[in-house]
């Protein structure tokens, strides 16, 4: 199935998306303020017929939020309402990309996995569509291939676009999107092999550009850094960048990696409510106990705790280091930490063995 | 559809006052909810909050639940205002329980500190219902002062049992106590254990754990006998919120019993 390419024509698409708005809630990339030096994209819920805007890089929203949200009921007790898991809707996602995917990764572990399943989770998974797209440009933060990962999908979506000309080569990746693409048929045609050897150039283009990027950079290995972050513990670098930390969580609440989250309770009339809240680790109280006892007391703690848990935990528990380079969290610090200058930081100080 | 946050109701049948800042609360729950000795649950004060505790009971009994509640908190200080006939509710059991498996023909030392001995008390009640599966159980037990001894009474029963040795102290005595004085690795002297069959079981504040494991590493007990109950901040109790990592664990699902070999090379284990 991986081989099966169709082409459809810019046109086409628009006509596509519209007509997928009767039957999904669909959400696409937009631009909000078209004059800004590197453009923004958010995801919207367009309910006119405006056309599809195809993003040359992931958007701001982490992929998260459309399976866990910063705050909502999660289930009701004791006097029971209706079951949650019934509101869930189809929805598809346009605009997804490599990095979002494989940050994806982490929380599919952590919700779908291990002792229990997150049926909410799962239930607003089974009904999404991931209808993806090539990076066809990076931002100044990116440095997914830092990762080894791609800035074009090869996994993990259910179609894939990638620009040619003036339509886009269609990848199919998954039955659902096969049969997504077979219910819409009118608006497809199969690519010509010339068509996906034009796809190729392009996405080679794209990462030798990105590459250039990179380079000069310096950046740490996929295979060094949970070897930095373990020797490192000590090292006086998480108190230097710490010092311009204002612990407001933005780091972890644009992650698509980070998932913590905190159970609280609230009544709603006769009702009682467990709520689910994204949580943070820079918070001063995550880690707080019962008597106020706090295994992470400061700031250089929690930030440490961070690069701990996404370079330490995720190597040892997924194998995979927690991190997709999509570079939100550089974009969203008010004190300008730099996951990548961390890093570098402590690999000018660590000796790596292999 | 399983829904894994929503907790069980559970009546409060009964309060016992264990001391000022002690009670012990007796709960039935709705469905039947068995656990295994040292797996905890999250238990609910409906619409205000919820926290983890090790309940206190015997596991072979089913119908009711005991949790040994020590006013810290914002949810345990208003649990502590709560009376009889009020629903709590109860998410669980999580995570691994003791092994007592392991500890089939042993010495078992228990060493407990203050509200420590809550879970200890469940482990003492699964021990003593097939205590001829084991060698021999020594408690030491320490809390600040005489009045802040939980489970008086039953101490004293446990004490003439079979195979049983009990040794307690306290921090700082009164005129009326007649016993120990000094913290609980002052009794952890000339113990009757035999170290080449003994493991130990530690809990009790962070503090006390860290001081009694030390000195249990100077006995000669090595690190892979020591089992330890981390207290952290469990929220979710599956593996999924992320509050209680312990490096490569989460002590909600992968404890909250460690030994010290799992737990040796971390860092901060005892902050």
């Amino acid at each position: 199935m991986n081989n099966t390419y169709y082409y459809i024509e810019s046109a086409q698409l628009n006509n596509f998306f519209i007509q997928l708005k009767k039957d999904y809630k669909v959400f696409s990339p937009v631009v909000k303020d078209p004059k800004a030096k590197e453009l923004d994209y958010y995801y919207q819920n367009l309910a006119d017929t405006s056309p599809l805007v195809f993003n040359a890089y992931r958007a701001v929203e982490p992929l998260k939020s459309f399976f866990t949200y910063p705050y909502e009921k999660v289930t009701d007790y004791f006097a029971l309402a209706k079951n949650i898991t019934d509101v869930v809707e189809k929805t598809i996602v346009f605009g997804v990309k490599s990095c979002d995917i494989f940050g994806h990764k982490i929380q599919d572990f952590v919700f779908l996995e291990g002792v229990e399943v997150d049926s909410l989770y799962r239930l607003r998974r089974e009904n999404t569509l991931f209808i993806s797209g090539d990076c066809t440009d990076f931002k100044e933060v990116c440095h997914c291939l830092a990762w080894d990962v791609l800035p074009h999908p090869t996994e993990g979506f259910d179609l894939n676009l990638s620009p040619l000309n003036e339509g886009y080569i269609v990848e199919v990746g998954s039955k659902k999107g096969e049969e997504l693409l077979q219910q819409h048929k009118e608006y497809f045609i199969a690519a010509k092999e010339t068509q996906v050897a034009g796809r190729k150039a392009k996405r080679n283009n794209l990462i030798e550009r990105l590459k250039k990027h990179l380079l000069p950079q310096n950046l740490v290995s996929k295979d060094t850094v949970q070897q930095l972050v373990r020797q490192g513990y000590d090292l006086d670098t998480w108190q230097n960048f710490m010092l311009t930390c204002v612990e407001c969580g933005g780091c972890n609440l644009i992650c698509d990696t980070c998932h913590c989250f905190l159970l609280a309770d609230k009544k709603e009339t006769h009702l009682n409510e467990k709520v689910r809240l994204w949580d943070a680790c820079l918070y001063a109280n995550y880690a707080r106990v019962a008597g106020g006892a706090n295994p992470l007391k400061t700031r250089k703690q929690r930030l440490r705790n961070r690069f701990m848990k996404k370079f330490d935990f995720f190597v040892d528990n997924l194998g995979i280091p927690a991190c997709c380079g999509c570079g939100r969290c550089i974009e969203v610090c008010p004190g300008k930490i730099d996951i990548r200058e961390v890093l570098k930081d402590l690999a000018k100080k660590v000796k790596v063995t292999k | 559809m399983k829904d894994i946050y929503r907790p069980v109701e559970a009546t409060i049948e009964d309060i016992i006052v264990e001391s000022t800042t002690i009670k012990t609360f007796i709960l039935r729950p709705k469905e039947v909810l068995e656990f295994k000795t040292g797996q905890f649950i999250e238990l609910t004060l409906p619409g205000v909050g919820e926290a983890p505790f090790t309940p206190s009971s015997d596991p072979n009994i089913k119908d009711k639940i005991d949790v040994t509640i020590m006013n810290v908190g914002r949810v345990t200080s208003l649990l502590h205002g709560l009376s009889k006939n009020i629903s709590l509710g109860i998410r669980g059991p999580y995570g691994k329980g003791y092994p007592l498996d392991e500890f089939a023909g042993k010495d078992i030392l228990i060493v407990g500190g203050g509200v420590g001995l809550a879970p200890l008390r469940s482990l003492l009640f699964s021990l003593f219902a097939t205590i001829d599966k084991f060698n021999k159980v020594v408690l030491r037990y320490g809390a600040r002062t005489p009045s802040d001894i939980i489970y008086k009474n039953a101490i004293s029963e446990w004490a003439k049992k079979k195979k049983v040795d009990i040794v307690t102290t306290v921090d700082v005595g009164d005129p009326t106590w007649k016993g120990n004085v000094g913290l609980v690795t002052t009794i952890l002297k000339d113990l009757p254990v035999d170290l080449n069959k003994a493991v130990a079981v530690v809990c009790g504040p962070p503090i006390m754990m860290k001081f009694a494991t030390l000195k249990l590493l100077d006995l000669g007990f090595k690190p892979r006998d020591i089992y330890l109950s981390m207290e952290k901040n469990m929220s979710c109790g599956l593996g999924k919120c992320g509050h209680c990592r312990i490096g490569r664990y989460y002590a909600c699902k992968d404890g909250p019993v460690f030994t010290h070999e799992q737990l040796k090379d971390m860092h901060d284990i005892w902050d």
